[in-house]
């Protein structure tokens, strides 16, 4: 590990939650936010046509010698992770905005307006991207139990289950757990390229994310399909992902909606770096 | 659009956290800005991460060292067990050993 560069300021580093257009980014909005240190207020700072949506935080809490311990603390990420994103909401709500990475920080006000006049034209490519558009995600589950009823092979194969005994009863109900589980991931697979291309005909763009388990999504049903779309007409989106959903009701499928979400997904993944 | 088109599919509902932290979290993390961290540490950080995206509910219900409980991390029978055994076979066989995860 590095030596740890001395500080060359003291107080209070910059959090930087996303980027906005200057002409465009909300003030009035952003003062009741409650930002991820809630000693200090959400604010602009405006370099040139950018505006950077910050807050200051205390640099011994998210320094690089404190952060991997707090992120280990699962009540800390939660509270921070939400401040994060409500602050960013807000900002959507009447701008466009490209969301910067958790715990993007800057040690002085010198270094963020640096960092927001030197990728000026990243960071506007990266916003004309967005503007206008919203994400919104989109996650489809099965029933397991209703799927298994209603798959013949599954079927077949619970009959001859039902009239093993002992040991062999044992085994043919693991083939059978076995055999349920490759079939729903088959469907699942088919659903999930089905929802994806016509969704993404209705959107500007589309990608996969990885899918929840049942403890992670609160639902007992399989998640058979996770997606997020860069949106412009919402309306349209929405009526598309109802006649999807009547679709494939009957196959035991539901799907769920959620957002406008910031375009965490639909802004280049190295932004910032250096 | 009728109202049962719109009933047709949930929305509406507040965040949940899993959604957030995915969105949040899941490019990889702190690595803009001044503040680095040693990049050995951001893949373990990522690992700890996704756990939590996995079990943030059970980490509330647990309160403390949530991600040592978890076997993949632990190496309590999960995949530590997995590199221990590889570990032995290759000392066996005479290749060079799978390292150790510090």
């Amino acid at each position: 590990m590095s030596a740890a560069a001395p500080l060359p300021e003291d107080g209070p580093g910059w959090y930087l939650y996303g980027v906005a257009a200057a002409e465009e980014a909300p003030t009035a909005r952003l003062e009741s936010a409650t930002a991820v240190d809630p000693q200090h207020p959400v604010a602009l700072v405006v370099e040139g046509t950018l505006a950077g949506v910050t807050s200051r935080v205390s640099l011994e809490e998210f320094d690089e010698a404190a952060l991997p311990q707090r992120l280990g603390d699962a009540a800390w990420v939660e509270q921070k992770v939400r401040a994060h994103e409500q602050v960013l909401e807000g900002v959507l709500e009447a701008a466009s905005v490209v969301p910067c990475r958790f715990c993007t920080v800057y040690r002085t006000e010198a270094e963020l307006r640096s960092f927001l006049a030197e990728r000026n034209e990243e960071l506007t490519r990266a916003l004309a991207r967005v503007a206008g558009r919203v994400e919104l995600g989109v996650k489809a589950f099965v029933d397991r139990d209703r799927f298994a009823a209603g798959n013949n092979a599954v079927r077949e194969l619970a009959e001859r289950v039902s009239q093993a005994e002992g040991g062999r009863a044992y085994l043919e109900s693991r083939r059978l757990e076995q055999l349920i589980g490759q079939e729903l991931a088959r469907f699942g697979a088919e659903v999930a390229s089905a929802l994806d291309e016509r969704l993404r005909a209705a959107a500007e763009d589309g990608v996969l994310v990885g899918l929840q388990r049942p403890e992670v999504s609160g639902r007992e049903e399989e998640m058979v399909f996770n997606g997020a779309y860069l949106v412009s007409e919402k309306p349209r989106f929405e009526q598309e992902l109802a006649t999807l959903a009547a679709d494939f009701r009957g196959n035991g499928v539901e799907l769920e909606l959620t957002g406008p979400w910031p375009p965490y997904n639909f802004v280049p993944a190295k932004l910032g770096e250096p | 659009m009728s109202s049962r088109e719109l009933e047709s599919y949930r929305s509406g509902q507040p965040a949940q956290l899993a959604d957030v932290l995915e969105r949040v979290l899941d490019k990889g993390i702190v690595v803009a800005g001044d503040i680095r961290i040693n990049l050995l540490d951001i893949e373990l950080l990522t690992i700890k991460i996704r756990l939590l995206i996995a079990s943030a509910d059970k980490a509330r219900e647990m309160g403390i060292d949530w991600w040592q409980s978890d076997p993949f991390l632990s190496g309590g029978n999960g995949h530590g067990q997995l590199e221990e055994r590889l570990r032995k076979l290759e000392e066996k066989a005479g290749l060079p050993t799978t390292k150790e995860k510090s």
